[in-house]
């Protein structure tokens, strides 16, 4: 069963999200702030990681760099998550390194089909 | 001016006499005419300090006093008493050159009437001349304050801040007047009132709380509408004061007030912005007043600019703020609007797809409104989003060539399921293969996605959309359709056309559907849905492409909407936004060029068209171990544009030069050393 992490500050979209996936068959383990996500994206090594970029603490971006500049854990593909589309530059140049972005309010069908693009 | 008196009865007379020689004749005189008179005693020294201090307007010199010559010879040469006339009483021996240097002569004997005749005539010469030295002094002071008020008028075009304007203003009349207090108060400006002091000895504070209130009283005195001061109290105003010799012991007192001074309101028509007080020991003069009204006159209008330019500042200022205000607001708004939309989004799909249990048809039904309704908002969180960074010229456009029919294709693609809904057909007629434009493929879709969904809000069930595409002239564009405000028009254009047989609309409503928010209110009822501003959107997308766009409307006959796109001038869009990118960017874009042949290819690049506007080019070269390493770099440019202008070097390099290698950066930030960078590329 691939292992997907989501971290997300609302709760409920973690709850929707992650309940749409495991009847899907993903295992989700879910984070509440930046910090947790970023802990857990390590010990847990996930297949794929949804990240939000606003949140408390450590934003989305600097997880995105973390993990995607540090050789052990640089192959996981991220796909953040955004309120703003213009946001779209950032995430996917050069300077963050994600590699999927989708904007809030997002249709489930399109988080299947970015997912199913690296864990198909 | 001041008048001198010519009553020759108050002359002063210096009396040279060899002993008690004609005595007679002279104490006759003096005793008769009244004059005030001084004898010489001592020495030579002694005598041309008497004749020094006492300033005689006649001195009656004897040629047998002592040392008479000497003494004449000195009066003569010192500045002052230049004008005092020596009338000497002269014999046969007397040596003639004396006679050059003196004014008259009386032969001896003397004879009581003739010497008379000839102090008096002597006397009315030295008034004269009294009267010319002091025209001369009047009219050299009035050219000094002519020359300090033509300087201070320059001065005072050459600023726009009050306090400097005031500070010209008191050293032009420190320069003309030498005033001991000057008391200046400021009121109507953009800042708050305040009242400036500057005095050459210490002020006591008694004298400056008197000299504030007398201001603003003063002040009030000039002002008709007394109200506009109600608030002003005391304290409201600042004291700022400057004193010229603050060593010195001495101190303004209380007294000081009752020194000669002048007050002048300075002012432009009614607007009055304070008043200028001096006070001086020595009483003003009427040139005096003249200067001090004519500085305090000079003053008022570039106060007025100044106060203008402040209050326009500060306005500035706080519209900047309230647009940063209104950005970061749209910006917060959208984030906290879409956040909640996201887990109300995926909690109807979990339940429309049965996930979390099998639900009716009608329940599905309803959780599908929902979901539509959904998508509607967040479009609209959208189109406010969009229409305010257009407005803070926020949009970046990423420019590349564009094939538009494959973009009307896919258009068509996304819109037919929702036409069948309505039973719409959406027709695509592209005739032609029609040529690539320089554009942002995602602005172009939406441009025509606002089109599409905009004909289908309005076309009736069972009714059609036709979508045109073909290449016209500028000559075959109705400029009367044209939507304004409208760019210049040049060349060969994509024209789109979507085409409705819906509602339509009346030709005075066609413009205001390009306004904010508005739908046209009358026929709509608002009933569509949608808050009006795709087509603003629109509008503002098509100008940022340098196109145009045009309506044609007939009521209940339907509408055509019809676009014009420049053909691909990669040029000019370029360079638009390259100018826009340079003033927006703290980037610095650098390349490298290395080859082994000796050209001058920065040259031959600035030759290019495309870069040949691109003022902030600046070259390096360095050679190595035989190769050329040309390294430019552009200040503030967006890493589009730099990435847009390398590649269109790179094109013309490969097609020209072999073994040309091309490297290119876009990490610099200002202060970087770009030399060590571009040779470490």
């Amino acid at each position: 069963m691939k292992k997907i992490l989501i971290v997300d500050d609302e709760k409920d979209i973690v709850e929707t999200l992650s309940f749409m996936l495991k009847t899907k068959g993903f295992e989700c383990i879910c984070a509440y702030d930046g910090e947790m996500g970023l802990s857990l994206a390590k010990s847990e090594k996930p297949d794929l990681v949804i990240l939000d970029v606003m949140m408390p603490k450590i934003n989305g971006y600097k997880i995105c760099r973390l993990l995607k500049f540090d050789n052990k854990y640089k192959d996981i593909p991220i796909i953040m998550v955004t309120a703003r589309s213009q946001d779209e530059d950032k995430i996917i140049g050069e300077e963050t390194g994600a590699d999927e972005y989708i904007t809030k309010p997002f249709e489930f069908s399109d988080v299947l089909d970015k997912i199913n693009k690296y864990l198909g | 001016m001041t008048a001198i008196a010519t009553n020759i009865t108050t002359a002063k007379i210096f009396l040279l006499l060899n002993q008690n020689e004609d005595r007679g004749v002279i104490d006759d005189i003096l005793a008769a005419q009244n004059y005030e008179y001084m004898e010489a005693s001592g020495e030579a020294d002694d005598i041309l300090t008497q004749i020094h201090h006492y300033m005689p307007d006649i001195i009656l010199a004897d040629s047998k006093a002592p040392d008479c010559e000497l003494i004449i010879k000195q009066v003569k040469s010192a500045s002052k008493n230049q004008n005092a006339q020596i009338i000497l009483f002269l014999d046969n021996e007397t040596p003639f050159d004396v006679l050059n240097t003196i004014e008259g002569f009386v032969q001896k004997p003397l004879k009581t009437d003739i010497l008379l005749s000839i102090i008096n005539s002597h006397l009315k010469i030295k008034k004269s001349l009294d009267r010319l030295y002091e025209n001369n002094k009047e009219l050299s002071r009035s050219l000094y304050q002519l020359n300090v008020l033509y300087n201070t008028s320059s001065q005072f075009a050459g600023t726009l801040n009050t306090d400097k304007l005031y500070e010209i203003m008191i050293e032009a009349m420190e320069k003309t007047l030498s005033f001991d207090i000057s008391s200046v108060i400021l009121f109507n400006t953009a800042k708050k009132p305040v009242f400036k002091l500057n005095t050459i000895h210490t002020p006591s504070e008694n004298l400056i709380d008197a000299l504030k209130i007398r201001s603003i009283l003063n002040y009030q005195s000039v002002c008709e509408d007394r109200t506009t001061l109600a608030k002003q109290t005391f304290e409201d105003v600042e004291v700022v004061k400057k004193v010229k010799q603050e060593r010195s012991n001495k101190v303004y007192g209380l007294e000081s007030v009752s020194f000669d001074s002048l007050f002048a309101p300075i002012k432009v028509g009614d607007e009055i912005y304070g008043v200028v007080e001096l006070f001086r020991q020595i009483p003003f003069s009427s040139e005096d007043v003249t200067c001090f009204q004519a500085i305090a006159h000079q003053v008022a209008l570039p106060l007025r600019s100044a106060k203008l330019y402040e209050e326009i500042s500060i306005t500035n200022k706080k519209l900047e703020k309230l647009e940063k205000l209104k950005s970061e607001f749209i910006s917060i708004v959208s984030h906290e609007l879409r956040t909640p939309l996201t887990p109300i989004n995926n909690s109807l799909d979990i339940v429309l797809n049965e996930d979390a249990g099998k639900i009716s048809d009608d329940a599905k039904n309803f959780i599908s409104m929902a979901k539509r309704n959904i998508q509607r908002l967040s479009g609209i969180i959208e189109d406010l989003l969009d229409l305010s960074r257009i407005q803070a010229g926020k949009l970046d456009f990423k420019y590349k060539n564009v094939d538009i029919t494959s973009s009307l294709e896919l258009l068509k693609n996304t819109f037919t399921q929702v036409a069948s809904e309505k039973n719409i057909t959406i027709n695509l007629d592209i005739k032609e293969k029609l040529p690539e434009i320089y554009a942002d493929t995602r602005r172009i879709e939406q441009i025509f996605t606002n089109l599409v969904s905009n004909s289908l809000k309005f076309t009736p069930d069972n009714g059609e959309i036709n979508v045109k595409a073909n290449v016209v002239n500028e000559e075959d564009i109705d400029f009367s359709e044209l939507i304004s405000p409208v760019a210049k028009l040049q060349g060969k254009y994509i024209k789109i056309s979507v085409s409705d047989n819906g509602i339509g609309m009346k030709k005075e409503d066609i413009p205001k559907i390009f306004d904010k928010f508005s739908q046209i209110e009358s026929s709509l009822n608002r009933n569509k849905g949608g808050v009006g501003l795709g087509l603003s959107i629109t509008k503002q997308l098509i100008d940022s492409h340098l196109g145009a766009i045009s309506v044609n409307s007939k009521e209940k006959a339907g509408s055509t909407f019809s676009v014009f796109l420049p053909l691909k001038d990669d040029k000019k869009i370029f360079e638009m936004n390259l100018m826009r990118d340079m003033t927006n960017n703290e980037d610095i874009g650098i390349a490298r060029i290395t080859h082994e042949y000796d050209f001058d290819l920065i040259n031959e690049l600035k030759d290019m068209k495309l870069i040949k506007n691109t003022p902030l080019l600046k070259e390096l070269l360095i050679k190595k171990d035989n190769y050329t390493n040309y390294i430019f770099y552009i200040p503030k440019i967006s890493y589009d544009s730099f990435n847009a202008l390398f590649s269109a070097i790179e094109n013309y390099c490969n097609q020209k030069y072999e073994n040309i290698t091309l490297i290119k950066s876009h990490s610099a930030k200002d202060g970087d050393n770009i030399k060590e960078l571009a040779e470490n590329i």
